[in-house]
């Protein structure tokens, strides 16, 4: 257990060292590079390190503490960033578990059936080529259309079933793989024992799939998260962080340091959404040999 | 009525293609109440093909399997008997009485009488105080206790064993052995035993089966005398080096066609 903790303290010492890397970095740009970007090699890559495109640090936190906007009433800014990630997470949440669910139940249908396998992976990597741009327009409208039993179609549904297009395909994979991975002599065990399809996949197969749902559940939820920006802006929904992230960058020419405010808000959901798969991790994987636990 | 019975069967892979493999051809065994017995020869003999069957795993091509006097497949759907592999196969997520409790939980047994098995097995294969703990905090032999006492949880009469002890050190191996004697004449029960180790076969047996392959099949049965109470003097004895002597005899004219059977067939597929 001793061990355990002092390997989370090296993690979390280590992320917050990449951290401090990437924000010297950042700084020493502003100071070295050229203030009207610039040539490497005849081609134009190196940004531009003024305060318009890279504002400093400091200023980006110290943003976080004032008003959003000029004029009475108005909120401070790292009040307006959390609702909108709030709202955006509970929106990512919905759509990763419609996205889990689908993931799962496909992955447990293609163990089932070799046929649905070989017929329906190709469909889901094809899927994965639409771009979510094309495709929001398109469930916004199929979405206003349904009518069911009373049930009427929220707006914000549709940027959650864009983020649960986006989260089932990793898991689908991650779980399929994880199904078969069940060695063959534990199946023969459990056809020794005459379990049913049901048995072997309850006591058997998904246990065994956990070491490899779980970076599939990461890989799902951070595309959740994306989902779910992505489609706010290209639906136009109000009240996430996606929605802040472009009403932001309209405004950086005059205020370049707001829009950073809502992207790394948008950075942090997706690491609330990737921490929740890890609280799961640490729960279901506490009595494995340690050499599966990542 | 015999544990096991074998009429007739045969067994082939992939049949009327290219890669037909005729694994068994016309095997007859039968194997009393209580006996153990072992199966014995080089790989690709189709002596864990034979046990598959037996354990209905694997249909027969011809022939039939009877278990305590039903079809393979009714004793398999009533757990007539318990399995046991090379790797002790334990399920990582389960604590060792969780594994042990696998085969009483599929037939549907509440919970306290599963953990009072559990804990019998324990006590079976001498390792009481184990229950908590989870199977990668076990040696591997130890583990491969638990997968005996998984095996006989569910108190079947028949034992099906597939080179069990294979991954074992020789100590362990040896110690294995005698624990496995002592288990089976306390659980009264039959087992057939696959292994390459003609000592392995011939201390443990009552009878050792020695099979060839290409096609597979039943060679020679050696009858071995060692009485019922066999213990470490026994592998001193001298009617066990005479039983040693007998198998590999029997396997000895294996390897002389097998070499052969190897040779002509190198010059055909040039």
């Amino acid at each position: 257990m001793n061990k355990q903790l002092r390997r989370a303290a090296y993690r979390t010492g280590m992320f917050l060292v990449s951290i401090a890397l990437v924000a010297v970095f950042w700084e020493l740009y502003k100071v070295v590079g050229p203030e009207k970007g610039g040539k490497l090699f005849g081609v134009a890559i190196l940004p531009r390190s003024n305060d318009t495109a890279m504002p400093h640090l400091w200023e980006m936190l110290s943003r976080y503490a004032e008003p959003e906007m000029r004029g009475p009433h108005s909120r401070q800014i790292w009040l307006v960033v959390l609702q909108g990630a709030w709202f955006s997470f509970r929106l990512a949440l919905v759509g990763f578990v419609i996205g889990s669910s689908i993931g799962v139940a496909l992955a447990a249908l293609m163990t089932r059936f070799k046929t649905m396998e070989r017929g329906l992976l190709p469909y889901l990597v094809v899927s994965q080529t639409v771009p979510l741009i094309a495709l929001a327009p398109l469930v916004v409208s199929w979405g206003g259309k349904l009518h069911i039993f009373g049930f009427t179609w929220p707006r914000w549904l549709s940027a959650s079933v864009l983020g649960a297009f986006l989260a089932f395909f990793p898991i689908a994979v991650g779980t399929l793989r994880g199904l078969k991975s069940a060695p063959a002599a534990s199946l023969e065990l459990m056809d020794s024992y005459a379990a049913s399809w049901k048995q072997t996949m309850f006591k058997l197969r998904f246990p065994a799939a956990i070491p490899y749902m779980v970076p599939a559940f990461k890989l799902g939820a951070s595309g959740s998260v994306i989902g779910v920006v992505v489609a706010e802006i290209s639906t136009g929904l109000k009240g996430g962080i996606g929605r802040l992230i472009i009403e932001y960058a309209r405004q950086a020419t005059g205020d370049p340091a707001k829009v950073f405010t809502a992207v790394f808000g948008a950075a942090g959901l997706g690491l609330a959404m990737a921490g929740l798969v890890t609280l799961a991790d640490v729960l279901l994987m506490r009595n494995r040999p340690k050499e599966t636990t990542t | 009525m015999s544990a096991v019975h074998v009429a007739g069967v045969s067994k082939i892979f992939n049949q009327g293609t290219p890669k037909q493999v005729d694994a068994l051809v016309d095997v007859n065994l039968t194997v009393e109440p209580g006996e153990f017995v072992s199966l014995i020869g080089p790989s690709g003999c189709g002596k864990s093909t034979l046990l598959r069957l037996i354990a209905n795993l694997l249909e027969p091509t011809t022939g039939a399997v009877t278990v305590n006097g039903k079809t393979s497949a009714q004793s398999r759907l009533d757990q007539d008997y318990g399995m046991a592999f090379q790797q002790a196969g334990l399920f990582d997520w389960r604590s060792v009485a969780k594994n042990i409790e696998l085969p009483l939980e599929l037939k549907g047994w509440d919970k306290e009488k599963r953990a009072a098995r559990a804990q019998e097995m324990l006590e079976l294969v001498k390792l009481p105080e184990f229950a908590d703990l989870m199977p990668w905090q076990l040696s591997g032999g130890m583990q491969q206790r638990i997968a005996i006492a998984r095996a006989l949880a569910a108190h079947p009469p028949l034992l099906l064993m597939d080179e069990p002890f294979g991954a074992l050190d020789e100590m362990t191996r040896e110690y294995m052995q005698g624990e496995l004697l002592r288990i089976c004449a306390e659980t009264k029960t039959t087992v057939v035993f696959v292994t390459h180790s003609i000592p392995e076969a011939v201390y443990l047996s009552n009878r050792v089966v020695v099979m060839t392959p290409r096609p597979g099949r039943i060679t020679e049965v050696v009858n071995v005398n060692l009485g019922a109470n066999r213990s470490e003097d026994t592998r001193a004895a001298d009617n066990f080096f005479s039983g040693i002597t007998a198998v590999r005899e029997a396997l000895r004219g294996t390897h002389a066609d097998h070499a052969n059977a190897g040779a002509v067939r190198g010059v055909e597929d040039r």
